[in-house]
């Protein structure tokens, strides 16, 4: 019989750490990789021999990326994969590293998120299946048309999704690992450049490079390997779906959010009302407001509101992209999902300063990525 | 003698001028898809013999609509504007408008598909692609 996450042994993150999400520089995927496993390993104190599987989640940069970079910890002979699920690599790498504690194949896994901006090498477009618009609509055509049929549909002006990317920003700019780290005002974030129908350049998030890395470890190992249990953050749910079939003009990525977060609550047994901190795919400002809903953080075309009335900010009911998301912190692919669950655990250990969400003990983090894939996991702070 | 040719000959043909869309139906379910594809059926996974040419008129309503105002791809002049089009046969298709902005655009307009001229290939014929442009109200 099939079992949830929760059904098998109790899966923690132990360790966190990022390298700073920047522009694309002369820096070495090995460097920024390295960088953010050596700060997870410092933070759940533990030496590397102690890692028995690493996942890396790359898009980007090519085959057999993990040994390369992972063998200047010392070559312990562990298994090591690359996971690629587009814009969900880095949390369905962190999955992999759940599975590996959880069904008992590993004590410790490393999930490594590692990326930097080139060439796209495309399965869709390997697929010969060719529409009308083709290279014309890229992704912030594709999020405009969903903004221009949000706005249509519930009477929303642009200033109040834009309004999400003042949030954003704000949380960014006292996050020392964002790549936007300066707070913005309303008037400069819909004072362009226009990009694409209503979305203006800080209204899509920016693509550089960066890494972030978690430790995942069992019940066990913090015991045996003296691990402070009391920093430890439990994953209470690890679910991952695709695309269906969807009819008409509806949003596939919304449909298919509202299906995996279904499972997600139901595995993990909260309800949205539980949920101290999220982080979800905020890639354009748009997202932002339909992910939420489907979240049931509130109801359908009160998405905007919700945001501008400040419950959704740090210190509201529901702390929304608390790290800036991907519109501040940023977007570099491969870490953005292992990241979220850095500022997730951050949160939840009460150990993220200036953002922290106060009494923050429930978080989620939600990614989809091209395919259509989305990835959620719950974690919760059971101490 | 210079002829017109369709820029995506697999996605409609151009002997009307208002084109239908080359659609697909699964004729083990009845799922009626576009753009076209014979590897087998999305909605229930029936084998590629089961599915079958279905012509999609080419007409519809707007749902959403975007003017794109940078683009980076090689050959792509912006302004030019998107729209999604819930045609009458059932599929939502996105399409390149005739109009470059968005000015007079509304979601629900009616709207149907017409040939533009978008260039001249290598042996000196006409490529056309199928747009949609709003039906003006007839009285």
């Amino acid at each position: 019989m099939k079992k949830t996450l929760r059904e098998m042994r109790p899966v923690y993150v132990v360790g966190i750490g990022l390298h700073r999400y920047q522009r694309m520089s002369e820096t070495s995927y090995v460097t920024l990789g390295l960088t953010a496993v050596r700060e997870a390993l410092k933070d759940a104190n533990l030496e590397w021999r102690s890692v028995d599987s690493a996942y890396t989640g790359t898009a980007l940069i090519g085959m057999a990326a993990s040994r390369p970079m992972l063998r200047h910890l010392g070559a312990t002979g562990i298994p090591m994969a690359q996971v690629e699920n587009a814009s969900a690599s880095g949390s369905t790498a962190f999955r992999q590293a759940c599975l590996d504690v959880a069904s008992g194949v590993a004590d410790v896994s490393l999930a490594v998120g590692v990326d930097k901006p080139g060439p796209v090498s495309s399965g869709p477009a390997k697929s010969n299946i060719r529409d009308l618009v083709g290279a014309r609509a890229v992704p912030f055509t594709h999020f405009a048309l969903l903004t221009n049929q949000y706005m249509n549909r519930y009477g929303v002006r642009i200033e109040d999704v834009a309004a999400v990317a003042v949030k954003n920003n704000r949380n960014g700019a006292n996050n020392p690992y964002a790549q936007r780290q300066k707070a913005v005002t309303l008037d400069e974030v819909l004072a362009g450049p226009q990009i694409s129908g209503a979305l203006t350049r800080l209204q899509c998030c920016p693509v550089g490079e960066g890494a972030a890395a978690v430790i995942v470890a069992s019940a066990d190992a913090i015991d045996e390997l003296g691990i402070n249990r009391s920093r430890a953050v439990r994953v209470i749910a690890s679910v991952t779906q695709t695309e269906r079939v969807y009819r008409g003009a509806a949003n596939f990525d919304a449909e298919l959010t509202r299906a995996t977060v279904a499972q997600a609550y139901k595995e993990a047994a909260i309800t949205p009302a539980d949920l101290d901190v999220v982080e979800v795919h905020d890639a354009f400002t748009i997202e932002e407001l339909l992910y939420a809903e489907m979240l049931g953080l509130c109801k359908e075309g009160e998405g905007a509101a919700m945001v501008t009335s400040g419950a959704t900010d740090i210190g509201g009911r529901c702390a929304l992209s608390a790290s800036g998301g991907l519109l501040a912190m940023g977007h570099p692919i491969g870490p953005t999902g292992a990241g979220q669950i850095a500022e997730i655990t951050r949160q939840l250990r009460g150990e993220a300063g200036a953002r922290q969400q106060p009494n923050a003990r429930t978080g989620l983090a939600h990614m989809v990525g091209v395919g259509a894939v989305c990835v959620v996991h719950v974690l919760q702070n059971d101490n | 003698m210079a002829e017109r040719v369709a820029a995506q000959p697999e996605l409609y043909s151009i002997s009307s001028e208002h084109p239908a869309l080359n659609g697909r139906r699964c004729v083990a379910c009845g799922y009626v898809f576009f753009p076209p594809q014979s590897y087998g059926c999305e909605s229930c996974g029936a084998l590629p013999d089961q599915i079958e040419p279905a012509q999609l008129a080419g007409s519809g309503v707007l749902n959403s609509f975007a003017t794109v105002h940078l683009h980076q791809g090689k050959g792509i002049e912006a302004p030019f504007t998107v729209g999604v089009i819930v045609l009458d046969d059932g599929p939502a298709v996105r399409s390149v408008l005739t109009a470059r902005t968005d000015e007079g655009l509304r979601n629900g307009d009616r709207m149907h598909s017409v040939l533009t001229t978008c260039g001249t290939n290598e042996e000196g014929n006409e490529v056309v692609e199928l747009r949609f442009t709003k039906t003006e109200a007839t009285r």
